[in-house]
């Protein structure tokens, strides 16, 4: 194998980044993927389990790891923390009742320190529907002010049914977690 | 030149060919000896010069660290010592102003991790997670967080002013399990739904073709009703149902449902999720595999709804067709390759008939 073959792979690799996507059961992460991803969203069980999507986005390859959320499995979550750039926190908007759930187990999450280097992007899903609430209005019931100002995060209204807002929450995950980990480039 | 040798060549060239092969050997060993002096002289002035301008840009890069660790310090101590925190309203954007030069720090060690070395880089870095440790203390100390509360309870306002005061202290002990316990009394349930009824028929028409009514719609805390909702409705919300029947026209995003006991679902949606849910019957259509967790004793049968003009609603919601996905139930708390206990297929003779909601006669 030749030298600039290696340093191609090592570049190749370079351009690799870890995104964890996570949030309550019935969020729509899996949705999101898929629909980012352009592919069929009709028919989405519920996650048993989790799903990777390897995505080529701009000049990165993303490692998408859409975990599910339901109850039983969030005590799983913590398997995925290890090298994660960019952390997907994904909201169902017009779920009023279990914001407060959706705040408990989003700060829980942002006290691992295996995930505080990594970038917040917070999807403020559903954003189609009626009632839900706007990414202001999600933002301080998540309290997200109060959280280590080291943080890089961003909150983004988006609908996985239309695919609204998706792009415009990639890009900045992606670019955020780019001028971090590749500015050597 | 072994080649050579066996090649056929006249006696006369032989000699030559000898006398010709000694200089070139020694034309060789020439150019060796200089290409080693060369590479030699290379290594020495490399030697002589990495060194060199290594430490000097070490030393360069350590005095503007420590200048700028220094003055973010010395800010961050004229900001602590500042008497009444509330007098001072530039504080907040001091303190970022002081995160921002922490992040630049962070910046400049990241582009000169080439250059230094690795034990630099280390104390570097510790420095800087110490110094974002000071920061996020100063900010505990000086700024005590807002709590979140909405603006037409006024009456809140003033407790909460109060809690600034009294929180401050436990604040800077313990900071991060106060966030959780911050807001629980956020309550703004403004979905259009049924709550809180008892022993009521509860109907509701969703009109077709009117943008405005197709939206989420919410059960909740209801006893002894019979809740019968035509038309196409994007989420369903269903929480805390005891004795209940519930009839569904379709769902086409998701129904979420908890805390129900000895309730009849009649369903059709894109996606089906059951929690907590004891001695209930689903009739279900679902796009996706129907989930259950924390349940046990639900029995599953096909849909059978029936109201004027339902063929046209499940076929706009892309469930016009039987999915057999209504026996095809994932229970989270049983993953295992045998059938869970918790639930299981209604038997044949136990099921209901083809319910019809379009006359609205209060017994079914």
């Amino acid at each position: 194998m030749g030298l600039l073959s290696i340093i191609r792979k090592i570049k190749r690799k370079e351009k690799e980044m870890r995104i964890l996507m996570v949030g309550l059961d019935n969020s729509g992460k899996t949705t999101i993927v898929l629909k980012i991803n352009g592919e069929d969203t009709s028919v989405i069980s519920p996650t048993l389990g989790f799903n990777i999507k390897t995505i080529t986005y701009q000049k990165y390859t993303l490692n998408i790891w859409d975990v599910g959320g339901q109850k039983t499995i969030r005590s799983y979550w913590r398997n995925y923390f290890e090298q994660t750039d960019g952390l997907v926190w994904v909201v169902d908007s017009s779920d009023l009742r279990r914001l407060d759930d959706c705040r408990y187990e989003l700060h829980n999450l942002l006290k691992e320190e295996r995930l505080s280097g990594a970038s917040l992007l917070i999807f403020a899903n559903k954003q189609d529907i009626q009632g839900a609430l706007s990414p202001d209005e999600i933002a301080k019931v998540l309290n997200l002010e109060a959280m280590d100002n080291s943080r890089h995060w961003r909150i983004v209204g988006c609908s996985a049914y239309t695919g609204e807002g998706l792009l415009e929450g990639f890009d900045w995950l992606v670019q955020d977690v780019a001028s971090r980990i590749y500015m050597l480039d | 030149m072994e080649e050579d040798d066996h090649l056929p060549k006249p006696a006369s060239a032989a000699a030559e060919d000898a006398a010709s092969s000694e200089d070139l050997d020694s034309a060789l060993q020439r150019k060796r000896a200089a290409m080693i002096e060369r590479l030699s002289n290379l290594h020495q002035s490399r030697l002589a010069r990495k060194p060199d301008s290594e430490s000097n840009s070490t030393s360069s890069f350590l005095s503007r660290f420590s200048d700028s660790k220094s003055s973010i310090e010395s800010t961050l101590s004229r900001i602590r010592q500042t008497a009444d925190p509330h007098s001072n309203p530039t504080l907040k954007s001091e303190l970022d102003n002081v995160s921002m030069s922490i992040a630049d720090l962070e910046k400049l060690v990241a582009e000169n991790t080439f250059s230094l070395p690795s034990y630099e880089v280390r104390t570097c870095l510790k420095t800087i997670t110490d110094l974002k440790q000071i920061v996020e203390q100063v900010t505990c100390e000086v700024i005590p967080r807002k709590k979140f509360s909405f603006k037409n309870k006024s009456a809140k306002k003033i407790t909460t002013q109060n809690d600034i005061v009294s929180e401050v202290p436990i604040r800077v002990e313990n900071n991060t399990a106060n966030v959780e316990s911050e807001n629980s009394g956020f309550r703004a349930l403004d979905s259009p739904g049924f709550r809180g009824k008892e022993n009521e028929v509860l109907v509701k028409e969703f009109n077709r073709g009117n943008d405005e009514e197709i939206r989420e719609f919410v059960l909740s805390d209801l006893r002894g009703c019979d809740v019968r909702l035509m038309g196409c409705v994007r989420a369903l919300f269903v929480h805390k149902l005891i004795d209940c029947k519930v009839y569904v026209g379709p769902v086409f995003g998701s129904v979420l449902i908890e805390e129900v006991t000895n309730c009849v679902f009649v369903l059709a949606s894109h996606q089906i999720r059951i929690h907590q849910a004891k001695g209930c019957d689903f009739y279900l259509r679902a796009r996706s595999r129907p989930i259950i967790e924390d349940s046990n004793g639900v029995r599953f049968a096909p849909y059978c709804l029936k109201y004027d003009g339902i063929e046209k609603d499940l076929e706009e919601a892309n469930l016009g067709e039987e999915t057999g996905n209504w026996s095809n139930v994932d229970d989270f708390k049983w993953l295992r390759a045998v059938q869970s206990p918790n639930w299981s297929i209604l038997p044949e003779n136990e099921r209901l008939d083809t319910v019809d909601i379009s006359n609205r006669d209060p017994k079914i």
